[in-house]
């Protein structure tokens, strides 16, 4: 529990209205996007470096923990207070401070919410490509900690690749600045990949510079049915053979298609065992180019339909069925956990089976989506935590997708980071000596260890 | 005790975050206290009784407009405004409701009592309206923009059964509501006279009490059964092609909460679901009409605002743009986030003014930057709040069948429109 006369002093930093403690408050602090709840015993929202540092050093001075969140969309207990102690929530500090057309970067604090950032930018004919599922709700500095990564990962990358510099506070509250605001920067450790990912456990983010690209002058959308799963895996190698960089590449199952179908009505045959939906974009003419070549890679590959949008609208129509599909899947049962393991992009067909057939053999109703263009699945566990028995066989499932994720050379989590769903799972891919160098780096930011704490990094039970 | 049903929805909430985004109150507030999913989680803690329904908690519960914005945009389909009502009621019944809402809806409950304190209030209004009032505005509405109740109510100025002007080819009873039997006349007249014009015979209840929507929404929902019950039996007419309603709000009592409550309270629905088959926004009713040729220009540019009632309670959306948009020499705008609460939401900007300020401001300045000089909407909740809180004189409030009896050329305007 929070010493009175410690709460008291956060209350001087931040105001009574923007430091929580009330029962109702903390209850909706104790969960995020994952299963999990534990409740914080306060809840500040820091408007300003200063303010930030000024509760690191009090948080320091009385070894309390603190734990940072964004918009709390996360998936794996990220952004709880694991341990108690204090969220600091970063909702209320949330100003784009710079964008600059002619340098093509910007700067914002790390409240912004990543749509409303992207739509600002792209009013001036940029563009900023990071771009996850909770894009609409996520915020920039959520991202930053979670190395967030989305459906343009296949062509444009992740959080990571856009990062120019940050301002960062550091535990015992002293400010300190990674990068700069140039595209090239060598000067020094990359302390700002480094912050990038780290889930919150080395430094609280104040301030991020990130990389603009120009908008891509145009896009079309294809989508294309298939009657086998291995039809639209090897679409997607001959698509990556050729060369052709797809800006999105998604592939929808089965399960998937149905509850399309069910809720939506889209049209998509209900027989059909998947789905792939791509973007190209780019100037006019090679976008037309590639638009036919994929089209023509689909149907050799034997796809029952292949759809060519022919604007911005009809994009969108395509686009309807992706963007209902997780609506669609997690109304089915009570609870959807979203995986998110990813494997080398040959693997991608096996991996999908694979999948499929954990599902049917622990009794488990998984849909998958993939992000199959660079080899990330989602598969959408689908159950109800209230079911002892049955979230015992969605363990078993996850376990067995990570191994076999591991096995052919992948990673235990593409993008959602490991929190505490996936920490146990941690010494699978990372050796000893690696989770020794992280201990060690942790060490020096956080000798204490009052940032986040029961994070990944800690292997013991909770 | 909540409807069973409805309790599982809270086990539905699978915490995605996407609500908070859909939600204006939390694009205000930015806590998570505000927005959807924490609600749902703090009345999933109730119902687990880890959780006393505290005024707090009730505090919280009512930090919002019931927009439902966040129920359309749950993707786990979550009838997240269900839940919110329900928990407001099961609230009211453990803590009660303000001395001014009881005294408000004491008034909208009575027959006798709502005329004569509309009398009255014509008379000594701004007095009443200080009880409610901080300086100089109730909730975010300057007194001098609260419209003056209509002299005479709108029902007494017409007989039970209005015959068409021509040879009668349909048949409507007609809902005005609150609003427009006691403040914005000139639609009640408005939607009489093109309803006569095209050859409709408009039935007007004497007998039509207020809704109750403001009532139950409160959580009050006892003490609405009266006026729910009683509208249900005097709009029970036979042989008519609709019940036409002009007010969102009450189109979406009739329409939708009624069945709601009744069946959540363990009523009987059979009477709520006839007449819920018969109900149409005025927007929705007019459509069957080949309206064109009663048209006449109206050189004007218009915008149209999506009041929560119709837009979500009753899915009407392309109806009333439809409308504007026979209108010849009208131009027709469409302002951004035309489907976004104007920040109203009934109580709502009278208990929170700093909140819905900013939600109406954001509001204010999409309809600016149409450069339009007529907002239509039809809903008298929203046209106080816009019409209250917008800066520029020169753009007026009007519901669409006021702009449509302009373009017939049916003069029927007594009082300026705003």
């Amino acid at each position: 529990m929070l010493r009175p006369e410690v709460l008291q002093e956060f209350m001087s930093i931040v105001g009574s209205d923007r430091c929580k403690t009330a029962k109702e408050d903390l209850l909706t602090y104790a969960y995020d996007a994952y299963i999990c709840e534990f409740l914080p015993d306060a809840v500040l929202f820091p408007k300003s470096r200063e303010e930030v540092s000024e509760i690191m050093q009090t948080a320091s001075a009385n070894d309390v923990f603190v734990t940072p969140r964004g918009a709390g969309s996360g998936l794996g207990g990220a952004a709880l207070a694991k341990r108690g102690g204090v969220v600091l929530c970063f909702t209320m500090m949330n100003r784009i401070l710079e964008i600059s057309p002619a340098n093509r970067y910007a700067i914002v604090e790390p409240g912004v919410v990543i749509a409303e950032f992207q739509k600002e930018v792209e009013t001036l004919g940029l563009f900023y490509p990071p771009d996850p599922g909770s894009a609409a709700v996520a915020t920039m500095g959520g991202a930053v900690a979670m190395n967030a990564g989305g459906m343009r990962g296949v062509k444009y990358g992740v959080t990571r690749d856009y990062l120019l510099g940050l301002e960062i506070v550091l535990p015992t509250g002293a400010v300190m600045k990674t990068g700069t605001v140039t595209t090239k920067d060598v000067t020094g450790y990359d302390l700002t990949r480094l912050i990038c990912g780290s889930e919150g456990t080395l430094a609280v983010v104040t301030k991020i510079t990130v990389r603009l690209l120009p908008k891509p002058r145009t896009k079309r959308t294809l989508q294309a049915v298939y009657d086998a799963i291995d039809q639209a895996g090897t679409t997607v190698s001959k698509i990556i053979e050729s060369g052709i960089v797809p800006a999105t590449l998604e592939l929808m199952d089965k399960t998937i298609i149905k509850a399309l179908e069910d809720s939506a009505h889209l049209g998509l045959p209900r027989d059909a065992e998947a789905v792939l939906l791509m973007d190209v974009d780019g100037d006019p003419e090679t976008v037309e180019k590639q638009a036919a070549t994929v089209a023509g890679f689909c149907r050799e590959q034997g796809a029952r339909e292949v759809r060519v949008s022919a604007s911005e609208k009809e994009n969108e129509r395509l686009w309807a069925a992706r963007r209902s599909a997780f609506g669609a899947v997690a109304r089915m049962r009570p609870n959807c956990l979203i995986e998110d393991a990813t494997v080398p992009v040959s693997y991608l067909t096996s991996a999908i089976k694979r999948v499929i057939e954990i599902a049917e053999r622990n009794n488990v109703l998984i849909a998958v989506l993939a992000h199959a263009g660079d080899g990330n699945l989602h598969p959408l566990i689908l159950c109800d935590r209230r079911d002892n028995e049955e979230m015992q066989r969605v363990e078993k499932s996850m376990d067995e997708i990570v191994d076999y994720a591991l096995s052919v050379g992948g990673t235990l989590s593409g993008e959602h980071g490991i929190g505490i769903s996936k920490s146990k799972y941690l010494s699978k891919q990372l050796s000893q000596t690696s989770l020794d160098v992280m201990r060690g780096v942790k060490k020096l930011f956080d000798p204490r260890g009052i940032l986040n704490p029961g994070s990944f990094l800690e292997d013991r039970e909770l | 005790m909540i409807f069973e049903q409805l309790k599982e929805e809270v086990h539905k909430c699978i915490k995605c975050g996407l609500c908070m985004n859909a939600c204006p109150v939390y694009k205000q507030l930015y806590f998570e206290g505000a927005s959807p999913r924490g609600k749902v989680q703090l009345i999933r803690k109730v119902l687990e009784a880890q959780l006393e329904p505290s005024e707090h908690f009730r505090d919280l519960l009512f930090t919002c407009l019931l927009c439902e914005n966040c129920s359309v945009n749950c993707p786990s389909g979550l009838k997240v405004d269900r839940l919110m009502k329900a928990m407001r009621a099961e609230l009211e019944q453990k803590l009660g409701l303000g001395w001014q809402k009881r005294m408000v809806f004491h008034l909208l409950r009575s027959s006798r009592l709502l005329p004569f304190a509309m009398f009255w209030g014509r008379i000594f209004g701004p007095t009443l309206l200080s009880f409610f009032a901080k300086e100089g505005k109730v909730g975010t509405i300057p007194y001098d923009r609260i419209p003056r109740i209509n002299p005479v109510p709108l029902i007494k100025q017409y007989s039970e059964t209005i015959l068409p002007d021509k040879r009668k080819i349909g048949r409507v009873v007609y809902f005005t509501g609150c609003a427009t039997n006691y403040l914005f006349e000139n639609v009640g007249h408005s939607a009489i006279a093109v309803l006569r014009r095209l050859g409709v015979e408009v039935i007007l209840p004497k007998g039509q009490m207020c809704c109750g929507l403001p009532i139950f929404l409160s959580g009050a929902r006892k003490m609405a059964l009266d006026n729910i019950r009683h509208n249900l039996q005097i709009l029970d007419v036979e042989k008519v092609d609709a019940v036409v309603v002009d007010c969102a709000t009450c189109g979406a009592a009739l329409k939708k909460e009624y069945i709601h409550i009744l069946e959540e309270m363990g009523e009987d629905t059979e009477a709520a679901k006839a007449v819920a088959e018969k109900v149409l926004d005025i927007s929705q009713y007019l459509l069957r009409f080949d309206l064109a040729k009663y048209l006449g220009p109206v050189r004007n540019r218009v915008t149209y605002h999506d009041p929560c009632h119709l837009i979500r309670s009753q899915a009407v959306k392309a109806e009333p743009r439809s409308l504007l948009k026979l209108i010849p020499g009208l131009e027709f705008i469409e302002m951004a986030g035309a489907d976004t609460c104007c920040g109203g939401g009934g109580t709502f900007q009278w208990e929170h003014p700093e909140v819905a300020s900013g939600i109406t401001n954001n509001k204010i300045r999409a309809i600016e930057e149409t450069q339009a000089s007529v907002v239509a909407s039809g809903c008298p909740g929203c046209r106080l709040q816009i019409c209250g809180n917008l800066e520029s004189e020169s753009i007026g409030v009007a519901h669409p069948v006021e702009l449509l009896a302009k373009s017939m050329n049916l003069v029927i305007a007594r009082r300026k429109l705003r």
